[in-house]
């Protein structure tokens, strides 16, 4: 092969990669599916460490009563197998049934209160209560931590990081749905990011 | 935007040159129509509650796009809640009934038939009915979401038009003993004040009512008060902690059923620490043993003298201190003004009117009545329980305009206004609503109307009258807008009908304030409104029966077109034959003074002039009150006109302590109380049809004491059977700090029948009201299964 012809090949396929749809190239394959809204059931690993930990038994997508679990398939990359949460979907009910069967300790087994899926983010802009007269406290209502993660200002609902589990169920209740799918109040997943101490 | 290319160029280069320049060009979106600014926004009250709130329905093109409140309306000052806000979505659902649908029997499926049809088949079988049992075995079960004119329409055809007075509806299951507790103690029914006495209280006492939940619009005023006045008390007294307690100051949490005890005790301290008004008392108040026997003070203090704080305290379950108690009788009755406030907590109650009257007691020993912020406030659960139900006739006992059916002068009244014979109303009041689906239980009643109301969800130990509602003795109608389990279960005829803002007519809430709501959009088609489908059906029956006199009943209202002239012929019919000269005088609320408001008009409001204002705030007092100086007998600043008490005075009842129907036992140990919340409302056909709300509350749950649930091994989630001796119901355990231990909670709007706690609840009755005893029953729980997904569930 020429020298010129190699450039030309390589050229054009750097180029038709580029020109794909997002999910099959690279970026999608390599880039953790947790965002908004999509998280790890509770007691996971950082996710740094997570697609490397999780054995992709599906375990704790089999044990979930509610059907919150769900593995992610093939466009996920690397993460292929691994399990999600699509809190505005089906949130978790926090039953604690997939840490005891996870059998690698990648949910570790915590308590109910101890789970950190992430943190609900009231949308203020979007908030009817917030916004004005309307009376809405569906995620307050909701809460599994009723008046300790969600407590009310005069009516307005303000999230307590010290005890919010970031289970979702506020999310899936809340009656604001934005043209994106998301809510007024969205599960920020910032518990996985931490990072990993290497011994 | 319709822009030529020479426009553009045009436009174009002006912005080019001035975003170089640096300028902003007068340039605006004129000719952008935003999507809100071809919205027409029509005035009119929310359905939802009885609240009154007042709403704007939004509407483009025909169809509705939103719900905003009014701010300048007294009753919301512009707050909804989120069923309010949101109702709108059903108008156009799929699922709304738009042709007459019509079996045969029970088990057979519908068929659609057309509207003449239909018409005759109602007619023929309530005609045949007639003519072969006699006028007793037709009834008529209508509901506190119809409007005025829907029900005094029903009850002036089958009471003036088939001569019975089979005439109930739903409010006797939620605030008959309200009624009860207003005629005793007061001597005329709906509270003296309203809710601007909120802005004024400086003491709240609220029981039996978790208002957070079922009243959030109101609930918001009262927090607002506290919020803006730290010292304004907030006392919160209930089984269950819930949302209302959390800004109470002083929550009072006993065994269910022992509130009376609690209330007496109250008295008790008010008599011991002398803070009774002695003036008050002298001037307005006759102590009474019952209705023939008055006693004088001593005795009554006498009766109390087994009520001692300590003692009630522990017939209340030992929660609460003796001195508690007395703090709280000590706030009641010393405090700048004092409102109480309940619902259903006192009213579904064997004990309701005894419940009732003796927090009406509280108020008249203290004087706290008829001054600002002082007032005995009986919330309404449904929009118009009130202004259709106990105003309009729409109860077995009572004709419109507050007349006891008993009374000859008044049936004679009521039959010289619709100019039918003398002697056309029965003077036998008739079944009320236990009564009368135990008749149709025994196949007494062989034709009944059941107007947008599901009793085969609503009545409580569901169980045993929906085995009567399913037999094909009694030939059923039904008019609703969606199928409901009465029509799936119940009904021979389903009639579609329009829905709110669908038809004109006027609501009554809670404060005596009559709003109307006008019609705003087109029902989908083929739905009518009730209205013209009574007069046509009137219409036919007459022709039927033979009898001219059911056609003198609606000859007012023939050939009008039923979407505005028919429904205010109605209202004026009512409004200038029936209330006027009677305590709830509307004669001065012509639909065109309704309309000109923001809200409405609190009764009495004899003229125009003063309806415009706004009516009656306070009533019975000179000054605020035309009545009062109209009827008053002598000087006192306090005129008490009502009827029921010939000696114009206040009366303070005897009501001892006394027992619920069931109490928890070695096989029943727990006490089961139902309630509402705030996403859903009633049999959930509305509310359950709306994704949001339905989202947010998808199926019933039990809520359990954390203690209970250790000690039976029930985790939040799991299964759980709750059966009493009628009924049995499987849902999803909360485990949660609200009810005291040893009793359980569940709200009543699930209709699935795993869910449908109305199955389990007791149809005990209180012998006064008749009013049944929904809140309180005995019952036993055991864990059946871990968590399961569960589907909501809507017919």
């Amino acid at each position: 092969m020429k020298r010129r012809e190699f450039l030309k090949k390589a050229g054009a396929t750097i180029g038709v990669i580029t020109a794909l749809p997002e999910i099959t190239c690279g970026k999608g394959l390599l880039t953790s599916p947790v965002t908004t809204n999509r998280l790890r059931p509770p007691g996971a690993v950082p996710e740094e460490i997570f697609a490397g930990k999780c054995i992709r038994c599906g375990r704790c997508v089999e044990v979930c009563p509610y059907r919150s679990i769900r593995l992610l398939d093939i466009r996920s990359g690397i993460f292929t197998g691994t399990p999600i949460i699509a809190a505005e979907a089906i949130p978790c009910y926090l039953c604690m049934k997939c840490v005891l069967i996870c059998p690698t300790g990648t949910l570790r087994k915590i308590s109910q209160e101890q789970t950190r899926m992430g943190l609900a983010v009231v949308n203020r802009h979007r908030c009817y209560t917030w916004q004005g007269s309307i009376i809405c406290r569906t995620c307050f209502d909701v809460c599994p931590y009723k008046g300790r993660a969600i407590i009310l200002d005069e009516l307005r609902p303000i999230v307590v990081n010290d005890h919010c589990t970031g289970c979702g169920i506020c999310t899936h209740a809340c009656p604001v749905t934005a043209e994106d799918g998301s809510k007024a109040i969205n599960i920020e997943p910032i518990y996985a990011q931490e990072t990993v101490l290497w011994k | 935007m319709v822009q030529t290319r020479r426009d553009f160029l045009k436009r174009t280069a002006a912005l080019s040159a001035a975003s170089y320049l640096g300028m902003i060009l007068p340039f605006n979106n004129a000719g952008n129509a935003l999507a809100a600014d071809d919205t027409e926004w029509h005035r009119g009250s929310c359905r939802l509650c009885g609240t009154g709130c007042r709403l704007e329905l939004g509407v483009k093109n025909g169809l509705p796009t939103a719900l905003r409140g009014v701010p300048q309306s007294r009753t919301n000052m512009g707050f909804l809640c989120m069923k309010g806000m949101l109702f709108w979505k059903v108008m156009n659902h799929a699922d709304r009934l738009t042709t007459p649908l019509y079996r045969a029997k029970k088990s057979d499926k519908f068929k659609k038939i057309s509207w003449d049809e239909a018409m005759n088949i109602a007619a023929d079988k309530f005609a045949g009915a007639v003519k072969e049992h006699g006028p007793n075995s037709v009834a008529y079960y209508g509901s506190g979401q119809a409007l005025t004119e829907e029900t005094y329409l029903f009850q002036k055809i089958f009471r003036g038009g088939l001569q019975t007075n089979n005439v109930e509806g739903n409010p006797r299951l939620c605030m008959a003993s309200a009624v009860g507790g207003y005629m005793t103690s007061f001597g005329a029914d709906e509270p003296i004040g309203g809710y601007a006495d909120i802005e004024k209280a400086d003491c709240i006492f609220i029981i039996g009512s978790n208002m957070a939940e079922a009243h959030p619009v109101v609930f918001r005023r009262v927090m607002r008060r506290k919020l803006d006045n730290p010292k304004v008390t907030v006392i919160n007294a209930d089984p269950r902690i819930s949302l209302t307690s959390r800004i109470a100051d002083i929550h009072l949490q006993f065994n269910p059923g022992t509130d009376l005890a609690m209330l007496n005790a109250l008295a008790y301290v008010i008599i011991e620490e002398k803070l009774y008004n002695e003036q008050f008392i002298k001037d307005y108040v006759t102590f009474k043993k019952d209705k023939e026997v008055s006693i004088d003070f001593e005795e009554y203090k006498k009766s109390l003298a087994d009520y001692t704080p300590e003692k009630a305290a522990t017939i209340m379950g030992g929660k609460v201190t003796a001195d508690q108690i007395r703090e709280v009788a000590r706030k009641i009755a010393t405090s700048e003004g004092t409102l109480s406030v309940w619902t259903m907590g006192l009213n579904q109650r064997k004990q309701g009117v005894w419940a009732n009257n003796l927090v009406h007691n509280l108020h008249i020993l203290t004087g706290q009545l008829l001054k600002e912020g002082a007032d005995s406030l009986s919330l309404t659960g449904q929009p118009n329980a009130c202004g259709g139900v106990r105003e309009g006739g729409g109860l077995c006992h009572i004709l419109p305009g507050h007349r006891p059916v008993e009374q000859e002068a008044m049936r004679n009244q009521v039959e010289e206004a619709w100019g039918i014979p003398k002697g056309r109303i029965p003077a036998e009041p008739g079944l009320h609503t236990m009564a009368m689906f135990s008749a149709v239980n025994e196949g007494k009643i062989k034709a009944m109307w059941i107007n947008c109301t599901s009793p085969v969800q609503s009545l409580p130990n569901c169980n045993k009258y929906n085995i009567g509602l399913a037999k094909d003795d009694t030939f059923i109608v039904c008019t609703d807008i969606f199928p409901t389990l009465t029509t799936e279960l119940a009904a021979n005829l389903v009639l579609p009908t329009a829905f709110h803002f669908e038809k004109t007519g006027v609501y009554g809430c809670t404060e005596r304030r009559s709003q109307i709501t006008r019609k705003a959009i087109n029902p989908p088609k083929g739905a009518r409104p009730e209205v013209e489908i009574v007069r046509d059906w009137a219409a036919l029956l007459a022709k039927k029966l033979n009898d001219p006199i059911i056609i003198q009943c609606i000859k007012p209202f023939a050939g009008l077109e039923s979407e505005y002239a028919l429904p205010k012929a109605i209202w004026e019919e009512y409004t200038q034959k029936m209330t006027k000269g009677r305590d709830n005088d509307l004669s001065g609320a012509p639909y065109e003074v309704l309309e000109g408001m923001y809200d409405g008009v609190q009764w009495p409001a004899p003229t125009t002039e003063y309806a415009k204002t706004g009516g009656t705030v306070k009533k019975f007092v000179r000054g605020m009150d035309p009545l009062a100086e109209k009827l008053k007998t002598d000087d006192k600043p306090y005129q008490f006109y009502g009827a029921a008490h010939p000696d114009h005075k206040l009366w303070v009842w005897i009501r001892p302590q006394a027992n619920p129907e069931e109490i928890p036992d070695a096989d029943y140990p727990f006490y089961l109380s139902t309630g509402r919340i705030i996403d859903h409302w009633h049999t959930m056909s509305i509310t359950g049809r709306i994704p949001e709300l339905l989202r947010a509350n998808p199926y019933a749950y039990i809520e359990i004491n954390p203690k209970d649930a250790t000690r039976l091994g029930i985790k939040p989630g799991d299964m759980v059977e709750i059966t009493s001796r009628r009924g049995t119901n499987i849902m999803p355990a909360k485990v949660y700090e609200g009810p005291i231990e040893g009793m359980v909670f569940a709200y009543w709007h699930d209709q699935h029948p795993d869910r449908m706690i109305n199955k389990v609840t007791i149809d005990a009755i209180d012998p006064g009201s008749k009013q049944p005893e929904f809140k309180i029953c005995a019952c036993k729980i055991k864990r059946v299964s871990g968590p399961q997904a569960l589907k909501p569930y809507v017919v």
